[in-house]
């Protein structure tokens, strides 16, 4: 049943690590928002009293915020909410899954 | 609850007896057996029969193309009403400084903004109160009472939760130009499977959001869990009219009218044609009542508003 939206996570996934290679060699992966494009609110402008109600939509526990990729991540699951323009988007489609990012990452390093 | 809804059927009864079976079935107008998921599964989006995967993902593509002409749109298809139910809203909720509102289906922030307005005019008339009856201040008073007046909120805080990424843009871009800093957070979430913790907030609000849910039982319960206990319900949201000559006018306005000054002002026929539409796919007032008490809320009233085209249901977590 969960299928539908893991397949729709795992395509954008590809979609993103083809793109990130052809920036490989620039530098460090592209984080999820554009730095440098907002001058007066930093991204991170994420309230952080908001840590203290959100949880993860399906297993309903607490989060962690990881600065540098901004993003809340769900440990257990393995998985992480975007957080664009200081608004966290917590629909599990829009989850980006963890562990089969780094598989991806050591498959792209061979 | 028996009592209750043995005295609904009483009037109902005079009208023979098959009104009486249409009460006892779900009231969500599809049979299921559990509220667990049955895949391929039918609801409706508006008068459209659609699948119940299909139905999220259209409303969604209705709200993005909206998104940017909604409040405009609003303004203009109830000839700028829909202010003053607004208003009626917060009225009914009478929030006190310190109270947390979880908005839902909230998008461009109506209610989080008439929230805010709402607790800032009721501290600062409290402290117009206070300095009238101090006539002779000591340095420490008038100190502490800049200070108080430098964070006008107090404790209290909205968030406001949509699924739709764009019209929560649209709400951040106006809290912007309308001031609202400090005591506002926007999170992107389905209202089926929120993302917030079990007895979190003092009161749950969704404000015409709930008729786009496809599983409005699911909101319901999802509702009882994030509101603490002694926390309150409201929704307002589009309902039967009881008047028959209002009625008629309604349909007329609704379907003739609307869909137009959709084409014309945001050049969407065919949101407009969905939402008139799916305001007639709504169950009227005492249907949706037993819904919210099935969800376990308690002291569960309405009030109609302008005739019956909008109702504020309210129920208690106790």
């Amino acid at each position: 049943m969960l299928s539908g939206p893991w397949r729709r996570a795992a395509s954008a996934l590809r979609a993103s690590a083809a793109g990130s290679r052809a920036v490989h060699a620039a530098g460090p992966r592209p984080a999820a928002d554009s730095p440098g494009s907002d001058p007066a609110s930093p991204p991170a402008a994420f309230d952080a009293a908001l840590l203290d109600v959100l949880v993860c939509p399906l297993s309903k526990k607490p989060l962690r915020y990881e600065v540098s990729t901004n993003e809340l991540i769900n440990e257990e699951l393995g998985i992480a909410y975007p957080v664009i323009d200081g608004i966290p988007n917590m629909i599990p489609q829009a989850a980006r899954m963890i562990r089969r990012n780094k598989q991806q990452e050591e498959k792209e390093q061979e | 609850m028996a009592a209750r809804r043995s005295r609904a059927l009483w009037p109902l009864s005079g009208r023979g007896c098959s009104w009486a079976l249409l009460s006892l079935r779900p009231p969500w107008g599809w049979t299921r057996p559990m509220s667990t998921e049955k895949p391929g599964a039918d609801t409706h989006f508006g008068f459209e029969t659609v699948s119940e995967e299909e139905k999220g993902d259209k409303v969604y593509q209705v709200f993005e193309s909206v998104a940017k002409k909604y409040d405009v749109m609003n303004d203009s298809m109830s000839l700028g009403i829909h202010r003053i139910w607004k208003d009626l809203l917060l009225r009914k909720m009478h929030p006190f400084s310190g109270t947390k509102l979880l908005d839902v289906a909230g998008g461009t922030g109506d209610i989080a903004f008439r929230f805010l307005n709402y607790i800032k005019a009721q501290n600062q008339r409290q402290q117009q109160r206070e300095l009238k009856s101090h006539q002779n201040l000591s340095w420490e008073e008038i100190a502490k009472w800049y200070q108080n007046s430098r964070s006008p909120l107090g404790e209290s805080h909205v968030v406001v939760c949509d699924i739709n990424k764009e019209m929560l843009n649209v709400g951040k871009k106006k809290a912007q130009t309308l001031g609202h800093k400090r005591g506002l957070a926007w999170v992107v979430g389905d209202a089926e499977e929120l993302p917030f913790d079990d007895d979190k907030f003092d009161v749950y609000t969704i404000a015409f959001g709930i008729r786009n849910v496809t599983h409005i039982d699911r909101a319901l319960q999802e509702a009882y869990r994030v509101l603490k206990p002694g926390g309150r319900f409201l929704c307002l949201e589009f309902s039967q009219v009881s008047n028959p000559i209002i009625s008629r006018l309604y349909d007329l306005y609704s379907f003739q009218v609307i869909p137009v000054m959709g084409e014309v002002i945001a050049g969407d026929w065919k949101s407009y044609q969905y939402l008139v539409e799916s305001i007639r796919r709504f169950p009227p007032q005492e249907e949706f009542k037993e819904m919210i008490e099935d969800a376990g809320f308690q002291k569960v009233t309405y009030e109609s508003l302008t005739s019956g085209i909008v109702a504020i249901h309210s129920g208690f977590k106790l």
